[in-house]
């Protein structure tokens, strides 16, 4: 049996009395690429905060490699959407991607050379080493994106969670996330990626959750990510049936 | 008045170096509070600081009989004050659906307002060095003295040190709080060293510059800064920069002109700092900005034309 990289178990969230999340259950296998897929509201980027302990639950507890996150967290990685942050901050690209290092680093402890040198390394493996000295403000979209996978990368984890990473951003930027992507499987890490594109989730993803408040199917890509699943999270009505016929 | 007379005098020499000190110390860590936009909870703190500080005055006076303005007892009111005010505004927004905005505005008067009738107290009551006690409002720069100087650099210097071993986690903490509590940094503990410092910069300005007028000092100088400097750390220290020379200029001009207030002076000279940055740093002047985006759109528009003619 293949080892699971992580696990929630009854998972709700609620907005003060209001159902986010409602008793959730799955589980991503290691070196797999799980999609979080849904619809709008469906509480897809809800669901990793909620894992992550980023958002606090209601009932329920996610294991990562076994063990809660406190435990393992140097091998999580996290990367929000970058809507999430002030791009107006006074840094450079490099600065930002070397705050991956952080967490080793610990408290106080300053990062050095060493610490910039994997973020430059980073940078090179997201294909934007001569943004380095650039301020975070002047990069496009795909450029920001790819900033936070180099930050994201550098702490090294074992297992990644991305919100919509594929969002807003270029063609260029788009293969060059997809390249690190396969990267990443190769070396048999997991990766669980909120996407909200039907069309390219197979391009992507092997293993899909689909979920609309509460889980609709969850497993291999084949199994799960069929017409009939795809309609009930979606709560499809007969109208945007030709859609989904082009879409799967 | 010339310059050797000015240092000559030891009353404009406490002037000058009392509010530079206050100047660069919140001029460098009113830039996290810039960049967290803190800056009106700032001015919450600032005003809730009154009733602290008098009512540090009181005990002083009363309880242990000693000097009510000393600078020590002072800070501890206001920053017990300050804090607890910042605290009520987010508590009420945090548990209501009060917006933010309207939770600091009922949270600020009431500490002011409290502070008011602890001045009417004070005036009518029978105090030892109750007088002047209501510079506390505007400030009376020419009081501070050496022993209120050594006081504030401690406490300043004290700040300014946590900033810098904390350094990372600030910045962190700051530009990406999701990031940080990922990472596994403890966000309440930041936050509260970050707050001390904060109210600190705050308070320390009570007795020259006064709780009305101090926001100023921890806001005007990091937003000119930021038009000239693109990394933190160059914020930081041209923040301080700029808060130490407006108030070392705000204080000689408030001096040499004769009978003008210091704080006020001193507000004005770091505005027009920040209407020097604003109007002329290289990248982010808001003058070459517009003209860079008009000719952009000027060029955009010659280019759809000229496409429009070509079919």
């Amino acid at each position: 049996m293949v080892p699971i990289a992580c696990q929630t178990r009854n998972l709700s969230v609620a907005y003060r009395a209001d159902p986010v999340l409602r008793r959730v259950n799955f589980s991503v296998p290691v070196g797999s690429v799980m999609g979080i897929v849904g619809p709008n509201g469906a509480g897809k980027s809800t669901l990793i905060k909620a894992m992550l302990g980023l958002v606090t639950p209601l009932t329920g507890a996610s294991e990562f490699f076994g063990k809660p996150l406190d435990q393992v967290r140097r091998r999580v990685g996290y990367m929000s959407q970058s809507t999430s942050v002030d791009w107006d901050f006074p840094t450079t690209v490099l600065d930002l991607v070397t705050m991956g290092t952080y967490g080793e680093l610990g408290w106080i402890r300053r990062p050095g050379k060493a610490e910039r040198d994997r973020a430059m390394a980073a940078l090179e493996q997201t294909g934007i080493p001569d943004l380095a000295d650039r301020q975070i403000g002047e990069l496009s979209g795909g450029q920001r994106q790819r900033a936070f996978l180099a930050r994201t990368l550098v702490q090294a984890p074992d297992l990644y969670f991305m919100d919509e990473p594929f969002q807003g951003i270029d063609a260029k930027s788009q293969q060059a996330m997809i390249d690190v992507l396969k990267d990443l499987t190769a070396q048999g890490k997991t990766i669980v990626i909120v996407h909200h594109h039907l069309a390219t989730v197979r391009d992507y993803c092997d293993h899909v959750t689909l979920i609309n408040v509460g889980v609709v199917a969850s497993g291999p890509a084949e199994e799960t990510f069929t017409k009939e699943n795809i309609r009930t999270a979606y709560e499809v009505r007969s109208g945007a049936e030709a859609f989904l016929e082009t879409a799967v | 008045m010339d310059l050797i007379e000015f240092f000559g005098n030891h009353t404009f020499r406490m002037v000058f170096f009392g509010t530079m000190l206050i100047g660069i110390v919140a001029g460098a860590l009113g830039s996290f509070a810039y960049l967290r936009k803190q800056s009106l909870i700032s001015d919450v703190v600032a005003h809730s600081a009154l009733p602290g500080a008098l009512m540090a005055f009181l005990i002083a006076v009363t309880v242990f009989e000693a000097n009510g303005r000393n600078m020590l007892g002072l800070i501890v009111g206001a920053v017990a004050t300050g804090t607890l005010s910042a605290l009520f505004a987010n508590a009420i927004s945090a548990r209501t659906k009060i917006p933010i905005d309207t939770a600091m505005a009922i949270s600020l008067t009431v500490f002011f307002g409290a502070g008011m009738i602890l001045l009417r107290i004070i005036a009518n009551g029978v105090f030892p060095g109750k007088g002047g006690i209501d510079d506390y409002l505007f400030g009376n720069a020419s009081v501070i003295t050496i022993a209120d100087l050594t006081t504030s650099a401690a406490v300043g210097a004290l700040a300014l040190a946590l900033m810098l071993v904390f350094w990372k986690e600030f910045t962190l903490r700051t530009f990406d709080p999701t990031l940080s509590t990922m990472l596994g940094f403890r966000a309440r503990i930041i936050d509260t060293l970050m707050f001390t410092t904060i109210v600190i910069a705050i308070v320390i300005g009570v007795k020259a510059v006064g709780v009305v007028l101090m926001i100023a000092f921890v806001v005007t100088p990091p937003a000119a800064a930021r038009q000239w400097t693109s990394t933190l750390p160059g914020m930081v220290a041209l923040s301080g920069v700029f808060g130490g020379i407006g108030s070392g200029v705000g204080a000689y001009l408030s001096i040499v002109t004769g009978n003008i207030p210091t704080g006020p002076v001193i507000v004005l000279t770091l505005f027009a700092i920040f209407l020097v940055s604003l109007l002329a740093s290289p990248r982010r002047s808001v003058i070459t900005t517009a003209l860079r985006r008009a000719r952009a759109r000027e060029d955009l528009r010659r280019e759809l034309l000229n496409e429009m003619a070509d079919r």
